[in-house]
Formats: structure tokens, C-alpha cells, sequence
């Protein structure tokens, strides 16, 4: 019963049958939108990241490495180390703030869970912009929380929120939070009722009966929480900019601005996104490969 | 249950669906591919009635943003309306269609000191849109020793109240002004003289923001920047205690302009857009959707004593301005510098 | 089980507060009296009247709707499809399929946008709606296939085959019994994908033409001017219609339900 927790990808483990004809028909769909809209395009910018810098942006199509040897630049690794532990963090804050919340809508009765489902959803058909200068609105120095914190006698005076890396944290864990709930519930949901009585009332305590048995369970969807939050999270630099007052680059500051910045230096920002791709494409790969040996 | 999302779904579609997406053939029309926000849309409007010519208005929020969209070649855009380094770069390329002016005749009505300027010098492709400027915005309650340049804002006393925007080649342009250099002499030398001086600037910096350097001021969290003359106009609108001041040791004036690339489906049309815009009432318009500088003389003889008292519009005296001009290759080690000394600090 | 579940309730309801509260304070804006929308000056209901005004941003709205409805019932297709097939059928490198699955995830915004972009050219498909929603399918359909994967992940193998026992086609049992234990992970991977598509920005700059601007170009190319508190009212009066929606329809559904079991039971 025991879940590997990269079994999202596929659950190879479970018996599977040769591809019949009407499987690669209904397949087929899905596997011509890869090749068309994802393998297309990543090889252009493949090509492109090892042309010369256009003039106007664009390429000049003559071959160079000099892309990569920039890319190996001690700048842009710390960049990506850096943006790699924010990502890191914010997905473990969503996982402790999310999973309780995901478990709460899966066991609530099943006429309220999607309208809770919804509930968690909605403030996010807002304008991502509008949201985030809202917490702009919250965090800065004269804004809710100091005036809060001030009146209840909790600080003397006003505390630097907003402007740190911490606004960023919060900004990045507000904006994915749901990109954990949603998978997770879904794990949640189909855990059988009688079980999870058991579990609480046999263990030694609610803690107990979480980790040996119910975190256990759902762990395909805390993997797929996971995924869905780690990888996004890497990439997005808006929330940086806003909160974080744009003072140290994440790694998709530095490739948004090869392209709409005044460097307009499009072979480097492929090569910074290609090997971002590269190494993330390989770290899911090998996880699915252990995984699959240990199945 | 299940069918509450569907059913919220299929509304939200057919309340859309309904209104119908497919775009009339027009016989004629231009593509008007500009800055968001800068062209009224009465403005527009005005045009088409006058002369049957609807125009598409495509926007964008960077001159690379648009130079991206242009190159791919997806669409044929009938004109544009880049600032003066990119106009320079088009015009390098042979991009541009030249206008012919006596189709334009209210070409007139623009200001000298904004014709045959280095970026277009023959004053063959491009038709001046607004000027604006970049320099230091000060809430007065706030700092009161005077502000007059650069060295003044970057102080020590001022470490970690200052908005800067986030480009680096305006950063870098800062610097080269206090040791005397002109925006575009960006060789290894400049930027090896003006590293230290950065490396001492940033340190103090609270924000970098290009978008909406308004938000860090308006709200405390930032006593002085600097900033877009579009930005600090706004403030000056909201609270008179923010006050602009041009760098005493020069500034940059951009200028957006309108052109018509070479490939352009309908340069007549272009052209007589360039002549309706340029007439002083409807030119009166665009000033009075946003406070830049008009370069249009005919038209400014039309604004509100308000609106030219405006210092971030039109700023006093005889202040030192200087346009970008293209630097190609040079703005790969710009960003670079930038890039690391943000890193470190 | 009852402590556990009340605390449960308690967070749930501490994380609705931390979900909710730049919403107030967004809503609350909507009646600042100040047009920079940054200090707040008085109250006011014109920038509800703005909103009829504003042709522009109501037209990018509808255009925003369009495009993530297509969107979300794509990627639901593909991605449930694909889902089941791959943990069904062995499929040939099926892990390097799963993997290009995943890197719509891990590129950037701007790198996709602006290679879609090339790529349109390269195949000429004229920018507008189609180019916008594959592109948009493209990046949120692999959030369905994760959701409804995690969901097939630990499915009791003797469920379809009962199903097929009793005499279901392979189609009427995937229907019957596999779409609905699905369902869960179908509607939070709609969710998911529908919210992506409605707020994306750089992608959709690179992909859309002059005639389908979305409201987040529309709201991001007024950042420069102050982002107005019209923003606020319309992002107010959608989240609210979509609310007022959500609870009538749960409301007739129970009313139809009870009306039902009244019927049986008389």
C-alpha cells in the first residue's frame, strides 16, 4: 500500500496494457499538441540559444557557445541557487498551510466541497496586479498590519515588512497556495471514511494517525501539490518586482529582461531558459526512474 | 454538485460567446501598434469619422516588447511609435518608410528644438509624439536640504529612501553624467569609471521600479527617486509636495515619435494620421490625457495656464537634455554590470 | 475525531482570512475617492459608472472569458485523456512523453511566448483568438493531467475491471465508473487551469493580435497612468456575479434534491 511520493507521474507500478489501436488513436490528440506546441518551440529556442545577438532582438543565425559560457557565469548561478531556495521555501509554506485545509474540504460533507473548492479559487479571477498592490496596501509601512500591530501594542513603531525578501516569500506563497489545496484534496477525497476514523481512533493521537497513516495515502497528491508549485514558483519574478522592490534578481527577472529590456539580448535569455529546462527536465526524470525501480 | 462548475462554465461562455469574435474586412484601415494608454481613444475615434479609416490600436509596454512582436513578422503594422534610440535603430536597419511631407503639412506646428534630432537627423521618418524627461522627484515634507543633482540624492543620509527605475542603462546613464559624460558614451572606459560610483549608489536604493515608481512615494515607504517625468507629474497632480527637479549635471529627454515601417499595407492612411494628430486642438487631447511634454507649439498655445505650470511637463529654465541614441552591442555589458552589482548587494 | 476536524475548520477558516483579505481590501478600493488607487481619500460609486463607460476594458473582459472558458474545456479533454491513457496503456517512452508534458511548466513566461510566437509565424496562423488559446492550453492543460494523475495514483485496478465484467464496453465503463471517480480531480484541475488562463499576461502579449486584447494586457498597460480604481469595481462586480452564481445554482440543485426524495417518499 505503501506510495513512492513521485508516483504522480503515471503510477507505473499498476498493471499496465500493451497500447492497443484505439489507445494510440485516443493518444494521438495530446501527442501531436507536444510535438506542435511544446517540442516545436523549444527547439527554436534551442537554435536560437546558440546564435549571435540581432540587432533588433532576434538572432543572427551564426553558431557560437559564447551563450552557455555566460550562463556559467558565478552572477547568474547564485541567481539560481537563490531562486531555487525561494522556490523551495514558499512550496514547503503551502504544503503546511495548505494540507490541512485540502484534508478539511475533502472530509467536509460532499454538498459543501466543491463550493469550498471554489472559495479557495476565486480570489484569483482577480487581476494578479490589483491582488498583489492589495498587499502592497497591507504590508507597507503605514498600511494595515503596522497600524494593527501598533494599536494592540504589539510593536512601538512601524515594521519594515514590505521591500524583504520575506514580502516575496508571502507574495509567492499566497499567489500558489491553491496549486497545493486543489491536488491535495483530490488525494484526500478518496480516502475511505471508515479508515480514517480508524486511524484516529486507534493511534495514539491525531499527530500519529497523520503521519503514519494519512499522509502516507494521500502522497500522490502532495506530490503533485508539489510539482505544481515548486516549478511555477521558479520561474516568476512579478511578485519580486512588486513586493521584493525588484532589489535582487530571480532568474526570471534576468530572462524576462533579455527580451524586454534594453540588452535585448534574446540568444542569452534562450540559453539561461534552456538550461533551466534542462537540468529541472532531468531532476523529473530521474525521479521517475527510481521510482520506477523501486516498484 | 459536480455540475455547479460546468454549469458556471457554459454561462460564462455563452455570455461571451454571443457577442461574436470575427473581425470585419475592412477596405481600410491601419494598424496602429503603440505604447498602452497614449493614444485617446477620442482621438482615435475623431479619425475615423473624419476619414472612414478604422484604426486597430495594438499596444505594447516596452520598445522592446515591441520590437519583438515587429521582427517575428507576425503582423504588418502601419505605424509605430518607438523613442528615439529605437527610432535610430529602425532607421539603421532600413526599416522605415520615409514620410512624405507634403502630405503631413501640420508638421509645422512641432517645435524646432524637437526637429532633425541625432536619432533621425535628416527629420525623413519620424513625427514627434511627447517628450518627457527622466530626473528627481522629492517630497518636500520629507527632505528639505536642497536637491539639485545626482550626488544630492545619493547620500548616505538618504540610504534606504530612495525609488530608482529599473533599467539599467538609465542607472548607467546617471553616473556617466557626474563625471561629465553624455548618456551614450558607453565604451569599457565609461563604465569602468562610473563602477565605483555605482557600486557606492545601489547599496542605498529601497525599490527599483520602472512600472510604477509612484506607488514606493505616494505611499512613504520612499522620500525621493528618480523617476519618469510622466510618473512624477502624476504625483504632483495627487500632492504638491512632490516636486521634480531636472539633474542639474544633465538629463535624459526621450522622444516617442511616430513612423511607418517599410512594409507598411496602407502609408497613406499612416500618413494622414500623422497630419490629424499633429493638428494643435487634437494634439491638445493627448496632453490632456497625459502630462508629458508636448512637442506640438501650435497646441500648447491651447492647455490650461494649469497644465504648463506643471514642472514635471514643462520644466523651468534651460535644463541640460540629451536623447539615447542606439548603443547595439555596448547594452550587453550594461546589463551585465548592473546585473552583478545588484547581486552583491 | 471531532477536536481534530474542529481545529481543521479553525485553520481552514484562518487560511480563507489570509486568501480573502487583499480581496477586501481590493473591493474596498473600489470606492476610493482617489484615482491612484494607493491612499484612501473618501467614498465614492463612480468608478461603478466608469465601468459602462469603459467599452475597452468590458470588450477585454469578455475576450478574457472567451479565452479561458475554450481553454479550460481543452485542457480538461486532454489532460483527463491523457491521464488515464498513459496509466493504462504502455505506451513507448512514455516517461520522455511525461516529461515534455512537464516544460510548458518550466519555461519562463517570456520564452514561450516569444517562441509560440515564431513558431505561428514559421506555420502561418494569424495572431488572434486560436494562436492565444493554444497557447494558453499549452501551459495549463499539464495542471489537469497532474490532478487527475495524483487521483489515478492508488486506483483499485478491480474498479474498471468490474465494471467491464458486467457487460460495460471499455468506453461505457470509463464513462460510468471511471469519469465519475475522477470527477474531483477533473473539476480542481479546471479550476486550476481556468484561473491560469484568465490572469496570463506575457504569453498572451506575444500571442494576441490588435482585435483580442485581454484584461490582463488592458490592466497592465495602465499601470503607467495609476491603475484606477475601475480595475477594482470590475474585478469587484466579476468575483461577485460569479459568487452570487455558484450559490443559486447550489441552492435549486438542493431544492430540486429534496423535492425528490419528498416525491419517493410519498
Amino acid at each position: 500500500m505503501r506510495q513512492d511520493l513521485t508516483s504522480f507521474d503515471g503510477g507505473t507500478a499498476l498493471r499496465q496494457r500493451p497500447a492497443s489501436a484505439m489507445a494510440w488513436l485516443l493518444m494521438s490528440p495530446l501527442f501531436v499538441w507536444v510535438l506542435a506546441f511544446v517540442v516545436a518551440p523549444t527547439l527554436i529556442m534551442l537554435v536560437y540559444s546558440v546564435c549571435e545577438r540581432g540587432t533588433l532582438g532576434g538572432v543572427v543565425f551564426r553558431f557560437t557557445w559564447a551563450n552557455y559560457a555566460a550562463v556559467l557565469d558565478p552572477t547568474y548561478l547564485n541567481i539560481l541557487v537563490r531562486s531555487v531556495l525561494f522556490s523551495m521555501v514558499t512550496t514547503l509554506a503551502c504544503l503546511v498551510m495548505g494540507y490541512p485545509v485540502a484534508f478539511y474540504i475533502g472530509r467536509a460533507p460532499e454538498a459543501r466541497r466543491n463550493l469550498l473548492l471554489m472559495l479557495v479559487m476565486i480570489p484569483f479571477w482577480t487581476s494578479f496586479l490589483i491582488r498583489t498592490y492589495a498587499w502592497v496596501t497591507i504590508l507597507k509601512s503605514k498600511g494595515l498590519l503596522n497600524s494593527l500591530l501598533l494599536q494592540v501594542g504589539m510593536i512601538s513603531q512601524p515594521f519594515e515588512m514590505l521591500y524583504t525578501p520575506g514580502a516575496v516569500i508571502l507574495g509567492l506563497v499566497y499567489t500558489f497556495l491553491p496549486f497545493m489545496i486543489l491536488p491535495i484534496y483530490t488525494s484526500v477525497e478518496k480516502l475511505d471514511n471508515a479508515l480514517v476514523e480508524a486511524a484516529f481512533d486507534l493511534g495514539a493521537g491525531p499527530l500519529r494517525a497523520f503521519s503514519k497513516v494519512i499522509v502516507p495515502m494521500t502522497s500522490p497528491g502532495i506530490a503533485a501539490g508539489i510539482l505544481l508549485v515548486f516549478v511555477p514558483a521558479l520561474g516568476l519574478y512579478a511578485v519580486n518586482d512588486i513586493l521584493g522592490g525588484g532589489k535582487v534578481d530571480m532568474i526570471g527577472n534576468i530572462i524576462e529582461n533579455q527580451f524586454k529590456g534594453s540588452a535585448r539580448n534574446w540568444p542569452f535569455g534562450a540559453a539561461l531558459g534552456m538550461t533551466l529546462v534542462v537540468a529541472f527536465a532531468a531532476a523529473l526524470w530521474y525521479t521517475g526512474r527510481r521510482q520506477n525501480r523501486a516498484a | 454538485m459536480k455540475r455547479t462548475l460546468f454549469f458556471v462554465a457554459l454561462v460564462l461562455a455563452a455570455t461571451v460567446a454571443s457577442t461574436g469574435h470575427t473581425k470585419q474586412a475592412e477596405p481600410k484601415e491601419i494598424n496602429l501598434f503603440a505604447w498602452s494608454e497614449y493614444v485617446p481613444q477620442g482621438v482615435i475615434d475623431g479619425f475615423t469619422a473624419e476619414t472612414g479609416i478604422h484604426v486597430n490600436y495594438e499596444t505594447f509596454a516596452s520598445n522592446e516588447e515591441m520590437l519583438a512582436k515587429l521582427v517575428s513578422g507576425a503582423q504588418k503594422y502601419d505605424l509605430l511609435q518607438p523613442s528615439e534610440y529605437t527610432v535610430e535603430a529602425l532607421i539603421k536597419e532600413g526599416r522605415l518608410y520615409p514620410v512624405d511631407w507634403s502630405k503631413v503639412p501640420n508638421f509645422k506646428n512641432i517645435g524646432k528644438e524637437f526637429k532633425n534630432l541625432p536619432h533621425d537627423p535628416e527629420q525623413k521618418y519620424s513625427v514627434p509624439w511627447m517628450a518627457g524627461s527622466v530626473g528627481i522627484v522629492v517630497n518636500s515634507e520629507k527632505v528639505t536640504d536642497p536637491v539639485k543633482g545626482f550626488n544630492d540624492v545619493f547620500q548616505p543620509k538618504y540610504s534606504g529612501r530612495i525609488v530608482v527605475l529599473d533599467d539599467a542603462r538609465e542607472i548607467v546613464s546617471w553616473a556617466l553624467a557626474t563625471v561629465g559624460k553624455g548618456p551614450n558614451d558607453v565604451g569599457p572606459q565609461s563604465l569602468e569609471q562610473v563602477k565605483p560610483i555605482l557600486t557606492r549608489w545601489l547599496p542605498m536604493v529601497k525599490v527599483y521600479d520602472s512600472d510604477s515608481p509612484k506607488t514606493a512615494l505616494l505611499n512613504g515607504d520612499v522620500d525621493l527617486g528618480v523617476v519618469w517625468s510622466g510618473e512624477a507629474a502624476l504625483l504632483y497632480v495627487e500632492d504638491k509636495k512632490f516636486q521634480y527637479v531636472l539633474p542639474a549635471e544633465g538629463a535624459h529627454q526621450f522622444l516617442d515619435s511616430l513612423v511607418i515601417p517599410k512594409d507598411a499595407p496602407n502609408p497613406d492612411g499612416a500618413m494622414a494620421f500623422m497630419n490629424y494628430i499633429l493638428r494643435p486642438e487634437i494634439s491638445k487631447l493627448i496632453s490632456a490625457d497625459f502630462p508629458y511634454t508636448n512637442p506640438n507649439l501650435e497646441a500648447r498655445k491651447l492647455l490650461s495656464p494649469k497644465e504648463l505650470a506643471n514642472p514635471a511637463s514643462y520644466p523651468p529654465g534651460n535644463p541640460k537634455l540629451s536623447g539615447f541614441l542606439d548603443i547595439g552591442d555596448l547594452a550587453v555589458p550594461i546589463d551585465k554590470l548592473i546585473t552583478d552589482l545588484k547581486a552583491k548587494g | 475525531m471531532k477536536r481534530v476536524n474542529t481545529m481543521l475548520g479553525a485553520w481552514t477558516a484562518a487560511m480563507m482570512v489570509f486568501l480573502y483579505l487583499p480581496i477586501a481590501i481590493l473591493i474596498g478600493f473600489s470606492f476610493n475617492t482617489s484615482r491612484l488607487n494607493i491612499v484612501w481619500q473618501g467614498f465614492t460609486l463612480d468608478w461603478y459608472a466608469a465601468i459602462w463607460r469603459d467599452a475597452v476594458l468590458v470588450k477585454s473582459l469578455e475576450n478574457s472569458l472567451y479565452i479561458a472558458s475554450v481553454t479550460t474545456v481543452i485542457s480538461v479533454v486532454l489532460g483527463t485523456a491523457g491521464a488515464w491513457l498513459l496509466y493504462r496503456y504502455r505506451f513507448p517512452g512514455a516517461r520522455l512523453w511525461q516529461t515534455l508534458i512537464f516544460v510548458p511548466m518550466l519555461v519562463p513566461e517570456v520564452i514561450m511566448g516569444v517562441s509560440l510566437l515564431i513558431f505561428f509565424v514559421v506555420v502561418h496562423l494569424e495572431l488572434g483568438f486560436t494562436s492565444i488559446i493554444i497557447s494558453h492550453v499549452t501551459f495549463c492543460f499539464p495542471f489537469v493531467l497532474v490532478a487527475v494523475q495524483a487521483r489515478l495514483a492508488g486506483l483499485d485496478p478491480a474498479l474498471e475491471e468490474a465494471a467491464m465484467d458486467l457487460g460495460a464496453t471499455p468506453a461505457g465503463a470509463f464513462r460510468r465508473v471511471l469519469v465519475p471517480y475522477l470527477m474531483p480531480s477533473i473539476i480542481a484541475g479546471a479550476l486550476m487551469a481556468f484561473t491560469l488562463s484568465l490572469d496570463e499576461l506575457i504569453v498572451t502579449y506575444f500571442t494576441a493580435s490588435a482585435g483580442t486584447r485581454t484584461l490582463p494586457l488592458e490592466i497592465f498597460g495602465r499601470v503607467k497612468k495609476g491603475l484606477d480604481p475601475t480595475l477594482n469595481a470590475i474585478s469587484t462586480v466579476f468575483i461577485l456575479f460569479t459568487a452570487v452564481l455558484v450559490v443559486a445554482t447550489e441552492f435549486l440543485k438542493r431544492r430540486n434534491a429534496s423535492l425528490v426524495s419528498r416525491q419517493q417518499q410519498s
